[in-house]
Protein backbone atom coordinates (compact mmCIF):
# COMPACT_ATOMS: atom_id res chain seq x y z
CA UNK A 1 0.00 0.00 0.00
CA UNK A 2 1.34 3.76 -0.68
CA UNK A 3 1.62 6.05 1.53
CA UNK A 4 0.48 9.85 0.83
CA UNK A 5 3.80 11.65 0.26
CA UNK A 6 3.60 14.81 2.69
CA UNK A 7 2.34 17.64 1.50
CA UNK A 8 5.28 20.39 0.40
CA UNK A 9 4.74 23.96 1.32
CA UNK A 10 4.55 24.85 -2.16
CA UNK A 11 1.32 22.40 -2.17
CA UNK A 12 0.00 24.16 0.46
CA UNK A 13 0.45 27.47 -1.08
CA UNK A 14 -0.33 26.81 -4.20
CA UNK A 15 -3.68 25.68 -2.62
CA UNK A 16 -3.84 29.04 -0.84
CA UNK A 17 -3.67 30.59 -4.19
CA UNK A 18 -6.22 28.81 -6.00
CA UNK A 19 -8.49 30.01 -3.62
CA UNK A 20 -7.46 33.53 -3.94
CA UNK A 21 -7.77 33.28 -7.52
CA UNK A 22 -11.39 33.20 -7.14
CA UNK A 23 -11.79 36.70 -6.53
CA UNK A 24 -11.39 38.47 -9.82
CA UNK A 25 -10.77 41.51 -7.87
CA UNK A 26 -8.03 39.81 -6.17
CA UNK A 27 -6.01 37.64 -9.25
CA UNK A 28 -6.46 41.28 -11.37
CA UNK A 29 -4.21 42.66 -8.48
CA UNK A 30 -2.26 39.70 -8.67
CA UNK A 31 -1.35 39.24 -11.92
CA UNK A 32 -0.46 42.98 -12.52
CA UNK A 33 1.47 42.56 -9.47
CA UNK A 34 3.57 39.64 -10.88
CA UNK A 35 3.44 40.70 -14.28
CA UNK A 36 4.94 44.28 -13.56
CA UNK A 37 7.85 42.85 -11.37
CA UNK A 38 8.72 40.69 -14.25
CA UNK A 39 9.27 43.09 -16.72
CA UNK A 40 11.07 45.51 -14.49
CA UNK A 41 13.58 42.54 -14.46
CA UNK A 42 13.85 42.72 -10.87
CA UNK A 43 15.58 39.31 -9.93
CA UNK A 44 18.49 40.45 -12.15
CA UNK A 45 19.28 43.46 -10.13
CA UNK A 46 18.58 41.39 -6.64
CA UNK A 47 21.71 40.43 -4.64
CA UNK A 48 23.37 37.36 -6.17
CA UNK A 49 24.76 34.54 -5.28
CA UNK A 50 28.53 35.37 -5.10
CA UNK A 51 27.99 38.56 -3.82
CA UNK A 52 28.34 40.06 -0.23
CA UNK A 53 25.38 40.90 1.75
CA UNK A 54 25.94 44.65 3.48
CA UNK A 55 26.44 43.51 6.62
CA UNK A 56 23.24 45.41 8.99
CA UNK A 57 22.24 45.88 12.84
CA UNK A 58 18.31 45.89 13.46
CA UNK A 59 16.07 45.98 15.58
CA UNK A 60 14.58 42.52 17.09
CA UNK A 61 10.69 41.29 18.12
CA UNK A 62 11.90 41.81 21.81
CA UNK A 63 13.47 44.98 21.43
CA UNK A 64 17.21 43.75 21.07
CA UNK A 65 19.66 45.25 18.30
CA UNK A 66 20.83 42.27 16.15
CA UNK A 67 23.62 42.32 14.40
CA UNK A 68 24.64 40.07 11.19
CA UNK A 69 27.90 40.37 11.52
CA UNK A 70 28.08 38.73 14.82
CA UNK A 71 25.44 36.25 13.66
CA UNK A 72 27.37 34.64 10.60
CA UNK A 73 30.78 34.87 12.40
CA UNK A 74 29.05 31.46 14.22
CA UNK A 75 27.82 29.78 11.25
CA UNK A 76 25.54 30.31 7.95
CA UNK A 77 23.06 32.37 8.17
CA UNK A 78 19.57 32.47 6.41
CA UNK A 79 18.05 35.94 5.62
CA UNK A 80 14.29 35.41 4.69
CA UNK A 81 12.11 38.53 3.54
CA UNK A 82 8.87 38.59 4.26
CA UNK A 83 5.83 41.30 3.48
CA UNK A 84 4.33 41.19 6.94
CA UNK A 85 2.01 39.40 9.79
CA UNK A 86 -1.26 40.20 7.33
CA UNK A 87 0.07 37.94 4.58
CA UNK A 88 -1.37 34.38 4.23
CA UNK A 89 1.40 33.20 2.17
CA UNK A 90 4.24 34.45 4.85
CA UNK A 91 2.03 32.76 7.27
CA UNK A 92 2.31 29.73 5.88
CA UNK A 93 6.14 30.29 5.39
CA UNK A 94 6.84 30.99 8.38
CA UNK A 95 4.55 28.17 9.84
CA UNK A 96 6.92 25.69 7.67
CA UNK A 97 10.46 27.68 8.37
CA UNK A 98 9.21 27.03 12.93
CA UNK A 99 8.51 23.34 11.95
CA UNK A 100 12.00 23.36 9.96
CA UNK A 101 14.04 25.27 12.67
CA UNK A 102 15.37 22.30 14.31
CA UNK A 103 16.71 20.69 11.09
CA UNK A 104 17.93 24.16 10.13
CA UNK A 105 19.87 24.55 13.07
CA UNK A 106 21.20 20.95 12.92
CA UNK A 107 22.57 21.95 9.67
CA UNK A 108 24.37 25.02 11.36
CA UNK A 109 22.24 27.72 10.21
CA UNK A 110 20.81 30.72 12.03
CA UNK A 111 17.01 32.04 10.70
CA UNK A 112 16.50 35.89 10.65
CA UNK A 113 13.05 37.29 9.23
CA UNK A 114 12.73 40.25 8.16
CA UNK A 115 9.64 42.04 7.99
CA UNK A 116 8.78 46.29 6.76
CA UNK A 117 6.25 46.50 9.60
CA UNK A 118 7.03 48.42 13.06
CA UNK A 119 4.72 49.08 16.04
CA UNK A 120 5.38 45.50 18.05
CA UNK A 121 4.28 43.46 14.85
CA UNK A 122 7.32 41.85 14.80
CA UNK A 123 6.68 40.32 18.25
CA UNK A 124 3.13 39.66 16.76
CA UNK A 125 4.33 37.97 13.84
CA UNK A 126 6.92 35.94 16.14
CA UNK A 127 4.47 35.21 19.19
CA UNK A 128 1.89 33.48 16.76
CA UNK A 129 4.24 31.24 15.04
CA UNK A 130 6.07 30.30 18.47
CA UNK A 131 8.84 31.12 16.77
CA UNK A 132 12.74 30.40 18.09
CA UNK A 133 14.60 32.66 15.58
CA UNK A 134 14.67 35.98 15.25
CA UNK A 135 12.47 38.37 13.66
CA UNK A 136 13.53 41.13 13.27
CA UNK A 137 12.03 45.10 12.01
CA UNK A 138 13.55 45.86 8.65
CA UNK A 139 12.25 50.03 9.51
CA UNK A 140 12.02 51.96 6.20
CA UNK A 141 12.81 48.91 4.56
CA UNK A 142 16.82 50.06 4.49
CA UNK A 143 17.84 46.69 4.14
CA UNK A 144 15.77 45.42 1.11
CA UNK A 145 16.39 48.48 -0.17
CA UNK A 146 20.74 47.46 0.14
CA UNK A 147 19.32 43.97 -0.94
CA UNK A 148 17.46 45.07 -4.35
CA UNK A 149 14.22 43.23 -2.94
CA UNK A 150 12.25 46.03 -2.48
CA UNK A 151 9.09 47.82 -5.16
CA UNK A 152 6.65 49.76 -4.44
CA UNK A 153 2.98 48.11 -4.64
CA UNK A 154 1.31 48.40 -7.94
CA UNK A 155 -1.93 50.52 -7.98
CA UNK A 156 -4.47 47.40 -7.71
CA UNK A 157 -2.96 45.50 -5.32
CA UNK A 158 -2.72 48.77 -3.10
CA UNK A 159 -6.51 49.78 -3.49
CA UNK A 160 -7.11 45.79 -2.40
CA UNK A 161 -5.31 46.35 0.41
CA UNK A 162 -6.56 49.52 1.10
CA UNK A 163 -10.36 48.13 1.17
CA UNK A 164 -9.29 45.53 3.28
CA UNK A 165 -8.67 47.95 5.53
CA UNK A 166 -4.74 47.11 5.88
CA UNK A 167 -3.07 50.75 6.63
CA UNK A 168 0.37 50.25 5.86
CA UNK A 169 1.33 53.65 6.31
CA UNK A 170 0.35 53.00 10.29
CA UNK A 171 2.12 49.60 9.99
CA UNK A 172 5.46 50.65 8.01
CA UNK A 173 5.63 53.92 9.66
CA UNK A 174 6.09 55.33 6.65
CA UNK A 175 3.95 55.77 3.56
CA UNK A 176 6.04 54.72 0.90
CA UNK A 177 3.70 51.48 0.05
CA UNK A 178 7.09 49.30 -0.03
CA UNK A 179 6.75 45.98 0.03
CA UNK A 180 9.52 43.46 -0.26
CA UNK A 181 9.63 39.90 -2.56
CA UNK A 182 10.01 37.16 -0.34
CA UNK A 183 13.54 36.54 -1.43
CA UNK A 184 15.53 34.07 0.69
CA UNK A 185 19.36 34.13 0.87
CA UNK A 186 21.82 32.04 2.95
CA UNK A 187 25.14 34.27 3.59
CA UNK A 188 28.48 32.24 4.33
CA UNK A 189 30.33 33.22 7.87
CA UNK A 190 32.15 35.66 5.44
CA UNK A 191 29.04 37.50 4.28
CA UNK A 192 29.36 36.39 0.80
CA UNK A 193 25.72 34.99 -0.83
CA UNK A 194 26.24 31.40 -1.23
CA UNK A 195 22.51 30.37 -1.99
CA UNK A 196 19.40 32.68 -2.61
CA UNK A 197 15.84 31.85 -3.68
CA UNK A 198 14.10 34.96 -5.79
CA UNK A 199 10.94 34.94 -7.35
CA UNK A 200 8.52 37.60 -8.52
CA UNK A 201 5.29 36.00 -7.31
CA UNK A 202 4.76 36.16 -3.75
CA UNK A 203 3.39 33.11 -3.99
CA UNK A 204 6.41 31.32 -4.94
CA UNK A 205 8.33 30.07 -2.03
CA UNK A 206 11.86 28.12 -1.18
CA UNK A 207 10.93 24.46 0.54
CA UNK A 208 12.46 24.47 4.01
CA UNK A 209 14.06 21.04 2.59
CA UNK A 210 15.63 23.02 -0.28
CA UNK A 211 17.25 25.57 2.70
CA UNK A 212 18.94 22.63 4.34
CA UNK A 213 20.14 21.25 1.39
CA UNK A 214 22.24 24.05 0.84
CA UNK A 215 23.08 24.46 4.47
CA UNK A 216 24.67 20.83 4.14
CA UNK A 217 25.95 21.45 1.01
CA UNK A 218 27.99 24.25 2.67
CA UNK A 219 29.26 21.81 5.37
CA UNK A 220 30.35 19.71 2.93
CA UNK A 221 33.95 18.88 2.47
CA UNK A 222 35.16 20.39 -0.73
CA UNK B 1 14.42 48.81 -6.72
CA UNK B 2 18.16 49.64 -6.29
CA UNK B 3 20.47 51.25 -3.53
CA UNK B 4 22.24 53.20 -6.72
CA UNK B 5 19.16 54.23 -8.29
CA UNK B 6 17.44 55.59 -5.64
CA UNK B 7 21.05 57.22 -4.00
CA UNK B 8 21.22 58.99 -7.52
CA UNK B 9 17.75 60.21 -7.50
CA UNK B 10 18.20 61.96 -3.73
CA UNK B 11 21.40 63.22 -5.00
CA UNK B 12 19.82 64.96 -7.84
CA UNK B 13 16.91 65.96 -5.65
CA UNK B 14 19.98 68.21 -3.93
CA UNK B 15 21.28 69.14 -6.59
CA UNK B 16 18.75 69.46 -9.60
CA UNK B 17 21.54 69.20 -12.12
CA UNK B 18 22.53 65.96 -13.80
CA UNK B 19 25.90 66.60 -14.41
CA UNK B 20 26.71 67.81 -11.25
CA UNK B 21 24.73 65.18 -9.38
CA UNK B 22 26.56 62.13 -11.65
CA UNK B 23 29.79 63.68 -10.48
CA UNK B 24 29.29 63.60 -7.12
CA UNK B 25 28.04 60.02 -7.54
CA UNK B 26 31.21 59.13 -9.04
CA UNK B 27 29.28 57.82 -12.32
CA UNK B 28 29.51 58.76 -15.44
CA UNK B 29 25.80 60.84 -16.75
CA UNK B 30 24.80 58.04 -19.24
CA UNK B 31 24.89 55.11 -16.40
CA UNK B 32 23.23 57.98 -13.83
CA UNK B 33 20.62 58.93 -16.68
CA UNK B 34 20.03 55.45 -17.33
CA UNK B 35 19.24 54.36 -13.48
CA UNK B 36 16.73 57.70 -13.08
CA UNK B 37 15.06 56.24 -16.10
CA UNK B 38 14.67 52.78 -14.83
CA UNK B 39 13.79 54.10 -11.40
CA UNK B 40 11.09 56.24 -13.07
CA UNK B 41 9.74 53.15 -15.10
CA UNK B 42 9.50 51.17 -11.85
CA UNK B 43 7.87 53.91 -10.22
CA UNK B 44 5.58 54.53 -12.82
CA UNK B 45 6.41 57.91 -14.23
CA UNK B 46 9.03 60.63 -14.68
CA UNK B 47 10.72 61.78 -11.77
CA UNK B 48 12.14 64.92 -13.26
CA UNK B 49 11.41 67.78 -15.36
CA UNK B 50 13.72 68.25 -17.91
CA UNK B 51 13.46 71.68 -20.12
CA UNK B 52 16.81 73.10 -21.52
CA UNK B 53 18.33 74.56 -18.28
CA UNK B 54 15.56 74.04 -16.00
CA UNK B 55 15.33 70.85 -13.80
CA UNK B 56 13.03 69.86 -11.34
CA UNK B 57 10.83 67.41 -9.50
CA UNK B 58 7.88 66.26 -11.03
CA UNK B 59 4.34 65.94 -8.79
CA UNK B 60 5.11 62.19 -8.31
CA UNK B 61 8.90 63.09 -7.91
CA UNK B 62 8.37 65.42 -4.93
CA UNK B 63 6.04 62.65 -3.72
CA UNK B 64 8.40 60.07 -3.72
CA UNK B 65 10.99 61.80 -2.29
CA UNK B 66 10.91 61.15 1.44
CA UNK B 67 9.86 57.95 1.36
CA UNK B 68 12.70 57.01 -0.61
CA UNK B 69 14.77 59.45 1.65
CA UNK B 70 13.63 57.41 4.40
CA UNK B 71 14.84 53.79 3.16
CA UNK B 72 18.27 55.25 1.64
CA UNK B 73 18.54 56.44 5.22
CA UNK B 74 17.78 53.53 6.57
CA UNK B 75 19.82 51.26 4.22
CA UNK B 76 22.87 53.69 5.26
CA UNK B 77 22.17 53.52 9.20
CA UNK B 78 22.04 49.81 9.01
CA UNK B 79 25.22 49.43 7.42
CA UNK B 80 26.97 52.27 9.37
CA UNK B 81 25.65 50.75 12.91
CA UNK B 82 26.73 47.65 11.96
CA UNK B 83 30.25 49.22 11.07
CA UNK B 84 30.56 51.43 14.38
CA UNK B 85 29.16 47.66 16.28
CA UNK B 86 32.05 46.12 15.13
CA UNK B 87 34.76 48.83 15.39
CA UNK B 88 33.74 51.52 17.42
CA UNK B 89 35.19 55.31 16.31
CA UNK B 90 34.23 57.44 18.78
CA UNK B 91 31.80 58.47 21.15
CA UNK B 92 28.81 59.28 19.86
CA UNK B 93 25.77 61.63 21.55
CA UNK B 94 22.45 61.16 21.47
CA UNK B 95 20.12 63.96 22.59
CA UNK B 96 16.46 63.19 23.15
CA UNK B 97 14.01 65.77 23.89
CA UNK B 98 10.89 65.07 26.31
CA UNK B 99 7.77 66.97 26.37
CA UNK B 100 5.92 68.54 29.02
CA UNK B 101 5.55 65.62 31.48
CA UNK B 102 7.07 63.35 29.75
CA UNK B 103 9.34 60.88 31.83
CA UNK B 104 12.24 58.96 30.44
CA UNK B 105 11.38 55.48 32.15
CA UNK B 106 9.55 54.29 29.17
CA UNK B 107 12.20 54.60 27.08
CA UNK B 108 14.77 53.17 29.19
CA UNK B 109 14.79 49.93 27.69
CA UNK B 110 15.70 50.96 24.25
CA UNK B 111 18.42 53.47 25.72
CA UNK B 112 19.89 50.09 27.83
CA UNK B 113 19.99 48.36 24.13
CA UNK B 114 21.78 51.91 22.54
CA UNK B 115 24.34 51.97 25.26
CA UNK B 116 24.84 48.49 25.39
CA UNK B 117 26.08 48.47 21.87
CA UNK B 118 27.22 51.62 21.28
CA UNK B 119 29.56 53.83 23.09
CA UNK B 120 27.42 56.74 23.29
CA UNK B 121 26.35 59.97 25.84
CA UNK B 122 23.08 60.28 26.48
CA UNK B 123 21.42 64.37 26.46
CA UNK B 124 18.20 64.38 27.91
CA UNK B 125 16.25 68.18 27.47
CA UNK B 126 13.15 68.21 29.09
CA UNK B 127 11.07 71.26 27.80
CA UNK B 128 7.99 72.72 26.52
CA UNK B 129 6.96 71.51 22.73
CA UNK B 130 7.89 74.94 20.92
CA UNK B 131 11.43 74.97 22.05
CA UNK B 132 11.81 71.54 21.47
CA UNK B 133 10.52 71.50 17.64
CA UNK B 134 12.97 74.68 17.33
CA UNK B 135 15.70 72.53 18.55
CA UNK B 136 15.40 69.72 16.63
CA UNK B 137 14.86 71.68 13.26
CA UNK B 138 18.28 73.50 14.41
CA UNK B 139 20.10 70.26 14.68
CA UNK B 140 20.64 70.61 18.84
CA UNK B 141 18.35 67.65 19.00
CA UNK B 142 18.18 64.40 17.65
CA UNK B 143 14.67 63.61 18.21
CA UNK B 144 11.63 64.31 21.21
CA UNK B 145 8.78 62.58 22.32
CA UNK B 146 6.02 65.22 22.25
CA UNK B 147 2.28 64.82 23.28
CA UNK B 148 -0.26 64.91 20.49
CA UNK B 149 -1.92 68.03 19.23
CA UNK B 150 1.28 70.42 19.60
CA UNK B 151 1.88 72.08 16.27
CA UNK B 152 4.43 69.98 14.51
CA UNK B 153 5.59 71.68 11.02
CA UNK B 154 5.72 69.68 8.22
CA UNK B 155 9.37 68.83 8.37
CA UNK B 156 8.79 66.77 11.12
CA UNK B 157 8.25 63.17 11.13
CA UNK B 158 5.94 61.64 13.78
CA UNK B 159 5.37 58.17 15.26
CA UNK B 160 2.70 57.23 18.17
CA UNK B 161 4.49 55.54 20.93
CA UNK B 162 1.66 54.99 23.85
CA UNK B 163 -0.77 56.46 25.25
CA UNK B 164 -0.08 58.45 28.36
CA UNK B 165 -2.71 58.48 31.11
CA UNK B 166 -3.26 60.28 34.04
CA UNK B 167 -2.67 59.43 37.86
CA UNK B 168 -3.48 61.63 41.33
CA UNK B 169 -0.50 61.76 42.89
CA UNK B 170 -1.27 61.97 46.98
CA UNK B 171 0.46 62.80 49.68
CA UNK B 172 0.61 60.57 53.06
CA UNK B 173 -2.58 59.61 54.64
CA UNK B 174 -4.63 61.61 52.15
CA UNK B 175 -8.34 60.95 52.21
CA UNK B 176 -8.55 59.37 48.74
CA UNK B 177 -5.85 57.08 49.24
CA UNK B 178 -8.62 54.82 50.23
CA UNK B 179 -9.52 54.78 46.59
CA UNK B 180 -9.44 52.07 43.48
CA UNK B 181 -9.25 55.18 41.34
CA UNK B 182 -9.78 59.01 41.18
CA UNK B 183 -12.45 60.96 39.21
CA UNK B 184 -13.10 64.27 38.87
CA UNK B 185 -16.28 64.81 41.56
CA UNK B 186 -13.73 63.29 44.17
CA UNK B 187 -10.85 66.23 43.87
CA UNK B 188 -13.85 69.02 44.65
CA UNK B 189 -12.54 71.26 46.80
CA UNK B 190 -8.61 70.23 46.33
CA UNK B 191 -5.89 72.28 45.68
CA UNK B 192 -4.29 70.58 42.02
CA UNK B 193 -0.78 72.03 41.92
CA UNK B 194 0.15 72.58 37.92
CA UNK B 195 3.20 73.81 36.27
CA UNK B 196 4.98 73.60 32.69
CA UNK B 197 6.27 70.13 33.13
CA UNK B 198 3.19 68.00 34.70
CA UNK B 199 1.74 67.65 31.12
CA UNK B 200 -1.21 69.75 31.30
CA UNK B 201 -3.64 67.11 32.88
CA UNK B 202 -4.86 69.44 35.48
CA UNK B 203 -6.04 72.45 32.61
CA UNK B 204 -7.94 69.74 30.37
CA UNK B 205 -9.59 68.76 33.58
CA UNK B 206 -10.43 72.61 34.54
CA UNK B 207 -12.01 72.58 30.71
CA UNK B 208 -13.79 69.00 30.84
CA UNK B 209 -15.51 69.28 34.48
CA UNK B 210 -18.56 71.81 35.33
CA UNK B 211 -16.92 71.96 39.10
CA UNK B 212 -13.57 73.41 38.14
CA UNK B 213 -11.10 72.08 40.83
CA UNK B 214 -8.87 75.23 42.54
CA UNK B 215 -5.90 74.91 40.34
CA UNK B 216 -2.31 76.22 42.07
CA UNK B 217 0.19 77.20 39.53
CA UNK B 218 3.73 75.98 40.69
CA UNK B 219 6.60 76.49 38.39
CA UNK B 220 9.42 74.91 38.21
CA UNK B 221 10.66 71.09 37.85
CA UNK B 222 8.46 68.39 38.78
CA UNK B 223 10.83 67.21 41.74
CA UNK B 224 10.11 70.10 43.30
CA UNK B 225 6.45 70.12 42.55
CA UNK B 226 6.06 66.47 44.08
CA UNK B 227 8.10 68.36 47.21
CA UNK B 228 5.03 70.18 47.69
CA UNK B 229 2.82 67.28 47.51
CA UNK B 230 4.47 65.13 50.04
CA UNK B 231 4.24 68.45 52.39
CA UNK B 232 0.47 68.52 51.94
CA UNK B 233 -0.17 71.59 49.75
CA UNK B 234 -2.55 69.48 47.20
CA UNK B 235 -2.08 67.04 44.76
CA UNK B 236 -1.05 66.27 41.70
CA UNK B 237 -2.30 64.86 38.28
CA UNK B 238 0.97 63.50 36.35
CA UNK B 239 1.48 60.59 34.01
CA UNK B 240 1.13 57.38 35.10
CA UNK B 241 4.60 56.18 33.06
CA UNK B 242 6.43 58.45 35.61
CA UNK B 243 7.73 57.29 38.96
CA UNK B 244 6.71 58.39 42.75
CA UNK B 245 8.84 57.70 45.40
CA UNK B 246 6.95 57.45 48.84
CA UNK B 247 5.89 58.78 51.08
CA UNK B 248 4.00 59.67 47.72
CA UNK B 249 1.37 57.34 46.29
CA UNK B 250 -0.36 57.60 43.07
CA UNK B 251 -4.12 56.27 42.04
CA UNK B 252 -5.46 56.08 38.36
CA UNK B 253 -7.44 59.26 37.09
CA UNK B 254 -10.68 57.93 35.47
CA UNK B 255 -12.91 60.07 34.66
CA UNK B 256 -12.95 62.49 32.69
CA UNK B 257 -10.55 60.50 30.38
CA UNK B 258 -7.50 63.22 29.80
CA UNK B 259 -5.44 60.19 28.37
CA UNK B 260 -3.23 61.92 25.64
CA UNK B 261 -0.59 60.02 22.64
CA UNK B 262 2.96 60.67 22.94
CA UNK B 263 4.55 61.01 19.29
CA UNK B 264 8.45 60.21 18.59
CA UNK B 265 9.45 62.85 16.44
CA UNK B 266 12.53 63.65 14.48
CA UNK B 267 13.22 65.60 11.51
CA UNK B 268 12.81 64.20 8.49
CA UNK B 269 15.62 63.51 5.93
CA UNK B 270 18.05 64.33 8.32
CA UNK B 271 20.87 61.77 8.30
CA UNK B 272 21.43 60.50 11.91
CA UNK B 273 24.68 59.00 13.31
CA UNK B 274 24.54 55.42 14.83
CA UNK B 275 23.20 55.66 18.04
CA UNK B 276 20.40 57.70 16.99
CA UNK B 277 19.38 55.76 14.06
CA UNK B 278 19.24 52.49 16.81
CA UNK B 279 17.42 54.60 19.39
CA UNK B 280 14.52 55.63 16.19
CA UNK B 281 14.72 52.00 14.64
CA UNK B 282 14.08 50.42 18.38
CA UNK B 283 11.31 52.49 19.18
CA UNK B 284 9.59 52.35 16.46
CA UNK B 285 9.84 48.73 15.73
CA UNK B 286 8.04 47.92 19.30
CA UNK B 287 5.18 48.76 21.02
CA UNK B 288 4.66 50.22 24.41
CA UNK B 289 1.83 50.01 25.90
Amino acid sequence: MQTAAPETLQSRLDKLLASRRESAVWNAAYEEMVAELARTGFTDHALQIGEVFPDFVLPSAEGRLVSLARIRAAGPVIISFFRGEWCPFCRLMLAALAQSLPEIEAAGGTLLALTPETGGLAEDMKTYHRARFEVLSDVDCGVGLAAGVIFTVPKLYRARLVATKLDFPTRHGNGGWFLPVPATYIIQPDGVIAWRFLDVDFSHRPEPEDIIAALMSMRAPA
Amino acid sequence: MELSQVRYFITLCRTLNFTRAAAQCNVTQLAFTRAIQRLEDELGGPLIFRERNLTQLTELGRAVRPHLTAMLDAADAARETAAAKTAPRRAETLKIGLGPGIGAGVIAGVIREVTGALDVTIHFNESGPAALIEAMLTDMLDCALLPEHCDLPERLNRWPLYRDNAVAVLPPEHRLLARNAVTAPDLAGETILHGEYCGGFAVRLAGATAVAPRLQRCNGNATQMLDLVAAGLGVALLSDRLRFAPPLASRPFTEPDLSRTILLTAVAGRPLNPAAASFLKLCRAQRFN
